[in-house]
C-alpha cells in the first residue's frame, strides 16, 4: 500500500487515462471533444497536488526500483506541465481526427504516465517498461490521422526504428544482467570494479546508450526525427519534442550518475564528440528547410545537442544547466508547436511562407511565435539564452580537466550563430513576407480562451526563465544535488 | 538617478505598443517626450557628476544569487558622457524620422527598446547584466532594418545580426571564462567588473581572452576587416536607424573593448596593442581611401565610420592619459557628427531626391533647392574633417598626440588617414550640392519642387550642430569628467600588468 502511496502521482494519471476512455462512452459525439479540457484539468490538479509533496529524503518503492527524490519530481512536474500544454493543444487540432478523439487525449495521458515513470525509474526493468510504454502509445498517436499518408509514414518509421531502438536496449540490458547479476541501479553502482571494468558489461551500457540516443534523437540516430516530425498530428509532435526527448535525458541521466557514476570519464570523450557532431548536424539541416515542422524537427536534433554538451561535462552544474535548458525549451517549443496547429491548419502542409501576415491575423500568435524563435536562437532575456548561457557556463567550469570541451564549446557557439539565420527567418516570413499578401486573403484567427492563455503562460514562461531565472535554477539545482551528491 | 534613462525608454518603448493602430502622430510625439525625458536625465547626470568622487553606486540589488549576478548599474565620467551622447542621439534620431508613416508605433517601439539597451549597457557594472543589454540593443537593429529599411534591407539587417552575433558569442565566452578562472583564482564567483577588474588573471589566459573579447566588442565597433556589415548595415537601414547604428551602437563596441577587454585583461592589452594598432591604422585609412570611390552617397558616410571609429581603437590602445580621453571623445564626436551626416543623407536629401547616387545628385543642384541641408552638411563635413572650433578636431587631436609617444609610424598613417577625409568629404559635398553640371536639368527640378526642409529636422540638426560646437570650444564641459574616469581606468591597468 505504501508503495502505492509513492507512486501516487503516477497513479492518479492513469486513473485520469481510464477515466477519459470511460466517460468516452457516455459523452455525445459533439462534445468528446471537450473531453481534452476534462483530462487537461486533471492533469492541471496533479501538477498543483505535486507542489504539496514534501520530501525531507528520497522515497523508494518496490524494491527500490522505483524511486521519489527531488529529481523525479522535478520532471514529473515539468511532464505534467508539458501534458498539460499539449492537451489544449490537442483540443484545437481535435476536429481534424476523424475518429478516436477520447482515445488521444488517452493516449497522451499513458504516455505521460511512462514519462513519470522514467522520471522515477532506479532499475533497468522499470527503464525498458517505462520508455516502452511511451515509445508505443508514441507509435499510435504519431499515426492517428489514417487517412493522411504522411501521417502513417511517420508512424511506420517511427515503429520500425522504434522497434529497432528498443531492440538494441533490451539485448544491451540483457548484457548488463549477464554480467553484473542484478537490474538494480543502485545495486550497479556498488559492484566491484572489476565488474564494470568487464568488457561485456560495457557493451550493454553502450547499446542502452544507443535505445536511449534514439529517444532524444542523438546523431547517428536522429535520421527519423525530422520525418516523424513532419508527418505527426502537430500535438504528437510537441509532445514528442518535448516531453519524450526530456523523458531519454531522464533516463541518461540516471543511469549515467546513479548506475555507473565510475563509468562516466570514460565516456566523457564519447560524449563530446556525440554532442558537437549533432548540434553540426542539427543545425545545417535546418538551413534550407522550408517546412516548418520539419525545421523544427532538426531544431530539435540540434538542441538534443546542446543539451547532451551539458550532460557531457558529467558535473552537478551541468545537470542543473540541463534541466534548466528543458523547462525553457518546454514553454519555447510547445508555444510554438501551438501556433503551428491553429495559424497553419488551413494550408496544405506547413510551408513556411505561408505564415505571412499572421501579425495581422493574430498578433498573439505572431508575437508567441517571433519570441519562441528568439528564444531558440539563444537571445537574452528569454529562456534559451540563460539555458545555453548555463550550458556554456558549465562546460568551461570543468574545461581545465577535459580540454576536448573547449572545442566543443567553440561548436556550440558556432551552432548557435547559425541557428540565428534560420529562426529569423520565421519571423522574417510572418512580419515582412517576401511577397505581401493581400488585405483580402488575411481573415482574423479565433482563438479559443484556453488556447489564448496557453499562449501567454507559454509567453509568460519564457520571459520568466529569462528575466528572473533564479527560482528555477534553484529548483534545478535541488535535483540536481540529489543524482550527484 | 541615471538608471532612469533605462527605465523611462523602455517604458516609453511599452506604452507606444499599447498604442491604438492608426495613432502615428500620437507615436511620434510620445517617443519624442521619452527621448527628451532620457536626454534631461541625461544632462541633469552630468551635471550633477562629481568627477572627483570616482565611480558612482546607482543601483545594487541582487538579480540571480545562484550565480552571483546582480543588478548593478554604475557611472564613471566615460558613462555619463556616453549616456548623454545617447541622448543627443535618440532626440536628433526621433526628429529626423518625423515621416515615417508605416507602421509608426512599432518603428518608435523598436527605436526605443534600443535606446534602453544603449543606456543599460553604458551603466552596467555588472558583466552579465551588461552582456544582456548589449544584446538587446542589437536584435530591435534587425527589425528596424528589415522592416523599414530601403536597399537591400533583408540582406544587410541579417549581415548585421550575424556580425553581431558572431561578436557576441566571442564575447560571451570570454566572459564566462574570466567568471571561471576568477573564481578557480581567488573562489570567488563573481560578474562584478569592479572585481573582476582586480584579479590578476594569468598572462597564458589573458593571451587568448583579450583578443577574444576586444574582437568580439571590435566587431561592432568597425574593426578592421571584420567592418564589412557596417557600410551595408548603414545603407540598408532607415534614416533614425543609420544615424543610431553609426551614432551610438559603434560605439557600444568601443565602450565594451575598453571597459571589458581592457579593463579585464591588462596584460592581454599590452601583448596585443601593436596589432591592433596595425588593424585600427588600416581602418582609418582604408575606410577613407574606399569613401573616396564610392557612387552612393550614402556609402560614402558608412565607410567614413570605419575611418573615424579607427581613431578610436587607435586611441584606446595607446593606453596613455591623453589618447584615451581623445578616445573617447571621438566617439561622442563621431555619434553627433555621424548622425547628422546620416541625417542629411537619408533623411533631407533621399526622402525627397529619392536617389543616393552621386551621380544622379550632380544634376539637382540640390546647394540651391535645398540650402538648409547643403549648409548642414557642409558644416558636419568640416567638423567632421577637422576642423578646429568642433568637436572632431579636439578629439583626433588627442588621438594623434597619444599615438604619437605609443606608436609613431601608426600617427602618421592616421594623419595620411585624415587629409584624405578631407578629400572624400570635399567630393561628397561638391558632387551632391555644388555641382558645375547642375545648369541643364534645373528646369526638372523647377517642375517639380522639392519639399521643403521640415522643423522637426532643422531643430534636430540644430542641436547637434550646438552639441558639436560646444564641445569644440571647450572641450572641459566633457573632457573633465572624461579625464579622471580614464585616469582610474589607467592607473587600474598599470596595477593589472599593463605595460
Amino acid at each position: 500500500m505504501n508503495d502505492l502511496l509513492v507512486m501516487g502521482l503516477e497513479a492518479a494519471v492513469l486513473v485520469a487515462g481510464l477515466a477519459v476512455l470511460l466517460l468516452d462512452l457516455w459523452t455525445p459525439p459533439a462534445e468528446k471533444r471537450n473531453l481534452g479540457y476534462a483530462a487537461a484539468i486533471a492533469v492541471g490538479a496533479i501538477l498543483l497536488a505535486s507542489f504539496a509533496i514534501v520530501l525531507p529524503r528520497p522515497l523508494a518503492a518496490f524494491g527500490g526500483m522505483f524511486v521519489l527524490d527531488e529529481f523525479a519530481l522535478f520532471f514529473d512536474r515539468f511532464f505534467l506541465l508539458a501534458a498539460l500544454l499539449v492537451l489544449v493543444i490537442s483540443v484545437e487540432f481535435a476536429d481534424r481526427f476523424e475518429t478516436g478523439v477520447a482515445e488521444f487525449y488517452a493516449l497522451i495521458l499513458f504516455a505521460l504516465a511512462g514519462m513519470m515513470f522514467a522520471a522515477s525509474a532506479n532499475d533497468f526493468t522499470l527503464l525498458f517498461v517505462s520508455l516502452e510504454l511511451i515509445t508505443v502509445t508514441f507509435y499510435v498517436l504519431t499515426s492517428f490521422q489514417r487517412r493522411q499518408t504522411q501521417s502513417l509514414e511517420a508512424g511506420v518509421k517511427y515503429l520500425i526504428l522504434g522497434a529497432l531502438s528498443s531492440a538494441f536496449l533490451v539485448y544491451g540490458i540483457a548484457l548488463i544482467y549477464g554480467t553484473a547479476g542484478t537490474m538494480s541501479f543502485t545495486r550497479l553502482a556498488e559492484a566491484a570494479p572489476a565488474v564494470l571494468d568487464s568488457r561485456l558489461l560495457q557493451t550493454g551500457l553502450l547499446l542502452v546508450l544507443v535505445g536511449l540516443g534514439f529517444k532524444i534523437a542523438v546523431v547517428p540516430f536522429q535520421i527519423w526525427a525530422p520525418d516523424v516530425y513532419q508527418g505527426a498530428p502537430t500535438p504528437a509532435t510537441a509532445f514528442l519534442a518535448v516531453g519524450s526527448k526530456a523523458a531519454g535525458f531522464v533516463l541518461l541521466l540516471r543511469v549515467l550518475f546513479t548506475a555507473v557514476p565510475a563509468l562516466g570519464p570514460r565516456w566523457s570523450r564519447l560524449l563530446i564528440v556525440l554532442s558537437a557532431v549533432t548540434i553540426l548536424y542539427g543545425v545545417l539541416c535546418a538551413i534550407p528547410q522550408r517546412n516548418l515542422k520539419r525545421l523544427m524537427g532538426y531544431s530539435s536534433i540540434a538542441n538534443a545537442g546542446f543539451l547532451l554538451l551539458g550532460v557531457a561535462t558529467l558535473s552537478r552544474d551541468g545537470v542543473s544547466a540541463v534541466l534548466y535548458y528543458l523547462g525553457g525549451y518546454l514553454f519555447t517549443v510547445l508555444g510554438a508547436f501551438a501556433v503551428i496547429c491553429v495559424a497553419l491548419r488551413h494550408t496544405e502542409g506547413e510551408d513556411i511562407p505561408a505564415l505571412a501576415g499572421l501579425h495581422q491575423r493574430s498578433p498573439l500568435l505572431a508575437a508567441t511565435l517571433a519570441m519562441a524563435m528568439v528564444s531558440l536562437a539563444g537571445v537574452p532575456p528569454l529562456a534559451g539564452f540563460f539555458g545555453k548561457f548555463l550550458l556554456l557556463k558549465s562546460a568551461l567550469m570543468v574545461a581545465g580537466d577535459q580540454p576536448a570541451l573547449y572545442v566543443l564549446v567553440a561548436v556550440a557557439v558556432v551552432g548557435v550563430v547559425i541557428s540565428l539565420y534560420y529562426y529569423f527567418g520565421v519571423i522574417r516570413a510572418m512580419y515582412w513576407p517576401a511577397e505581401p499578401v493581400e488585405q483580402g486573403h488575411l481573415p482574423p484567427i479565433q482563438l479559443s480562451r484556453p488556447l489564448r492563455w496557453s499562449l501567454l503562460l507559454c509567453i509568460a514562461g519564457m520571459l520568466w526563465l529569462g528575466v528572473l531565472p533564479g527560482m528555477v535554477v534553484n529548483l534545478a539545482n535541488l535535483a540536481a544535488q540529489t543524482l550527484l551528491p | 538617478m541615471l538608471a532612469w534613462t533605462i527605465y523611462i525608454s523602455f517604458l516609453g518603448a511599452g506604452l507606444l505598443t499599447l498604442l491604438p493602430r492608426n495613432s502615428a502622430a500620437l507615436a511620434r510625439r510620445l517617443a519624442l517626450l521619452t527621448a527628451l525625458a532620457g536626454l534631461a536625465v541625461a544632462v541633469a547626470g552630468l551635471i550633477r557628476f562629481d568627477p572627483a568622487a570616482g565611480t558612482r553606486m546607482i543601483a545594487d540589488v541582487p538579480w540571480i544569487p545562484a550565480l552571483h549576478i546582480r543588478y548593478f548599474l554604475a557611472a564613471d565620467g566615460i558613462s555619463v558622457t556616453l549616456v548623454l551622447l545617447t541622448g543627443l542621439a535618440a532626440v536628433a534620431g526621433i526628429l529626423f524620422s518625423w515621416n515615417i508613416e508605416q507602421r509608426t508605433k512599432e518603428f518608435f517601439a523598436f527605436y526605443l527598446a534600443l535606446i534602453g539597451g544603449v543606456y543599460g549597457v553604458f551603466l552596467s557594472f555588472d558583466l552579465f547584466l551588461l552582456f544582456v543589454f548589449y544584446e538587446i540593443a542589437i536584435i530591435p537593429k534587425y527589425f528596424i532594418i528589415a522592416i523599414w529599411g530601403s536597399t537591400r534591407r533583408e540582406y544587410g539587417a541579417m549581415k548585421l545580426a550575424l556580425y553581431s552575433f558572431v561578436g557576441s558569442a566571442m564575447v560571451l565566452i570570454g566572459m564566462i571564462a574570466a567568471f571561471v578562472v576568477a573564481g578557480h583564482l581567488t573562489g570567488h564567483y563573481t560578474f562584478d567588473l569592479t572585481v573582476l577588474a582586480r584579479v590578476p588573471f594569468p598572462a597564458s589566459f589573458q593571451r587568448w581572452a583579450f583578443p577574444l573579447v576586444f574582437i568580439g566588442f571590435g566587431i561592432l565597433a568597425g574593426l578592421w576587416p571584420f567592418h564589412t556589415w557596417a557600410p551595408t548595415g548603414h545603407v540598408a537601414a532607415p534614416t533614425a536607424a543609420s544615424m543610431l547604428l553609426a551614432g551610438v551602437v559603434m560605439k557600444l563596441g568601443t565602450y565594451g573593448c575598453l571597459r571589458v577587454a581592457m579593463t579585464l585583461f591588462p596584460a592581454g592589452v599590452t601583448m596585443w596593442r601593436t596589432e591592433i594598432a596595425v588593424l585600427a591604422v588600416i581602418g582609418i585609412v582604408y575606410g577613407a581611401m574606399v569613401a573616396l570611390v564610392q557612387k552612393d552617397f550614402k556609402f560614402v558616410i558608412g565607410y567614413s565610420s570605419v575611418s573615424h571609429m579607427g581613431f578610436v581603437l587607435l586611441g584606446l590602445v595607446t593606453l596613455n592619459q591623453i589618447g584615451l580621453d581623445g578616445a573617447v571623445l571621438q566617439m561622442f564626436s563621431h555619434g553627433i557628427l555621424a548622425g547628422l551626416l546620416f541625417g542629411v543623407v537619408g533623411r533631407m536629401v533621399y526622402d525627397r531626391t529619392h536617389t543616393r547616387e552621386l551621380a544622379d545628385l550632380e544634376t539637382m543642384n540640390l546647394g540651391r533647392a535645398l540650402p538648409f541641408a547643403a549648409v548642414t552638411f557642409v558644416i558636419a563635413a568640416v567638423a567632421s574633417m577637422g576642423l578646429p572650433g568642433f568637436s572632431g578636431f579636439v578629439a583626433e587631436l588627442q588621438v594623434l598626440v597619444g599615438a604619437w609617444s605609443a606608436f609613431p609610424k601608426a600617427a602618421i598613417a592616421a594623419g595620411v588617414g585624415i587629409v584624405i577625409g578631407v578629400a572624400y568629404l570635399l567630393r561628397a559635398v561638391q558632387r551632391a550640392f555644388f555641382s558645375d553640371m547642375a545648369a541643364r536639368p534645373v528646369e526638372a527640378a523647377a517642375h517639380h519642387p522639392l519639399p521643403p526642409i521640415s522643423w522637426p529636422e532643422r531643430i534636430g540638426a540644430g542641436l547637434l550642430i550646438a552639441a558639436s560646437l560646444v564641445v569644440g570650444l571647450y572641450p572641459q564641459v566633457l573632457l573633465n569628467v572624461i579625464s579622471p574616469g580614464v585616469a582610474s581606468l589607467l592607473e587600474a591597468m598599470r596595477k593589472g600588468g599593463a605595460l
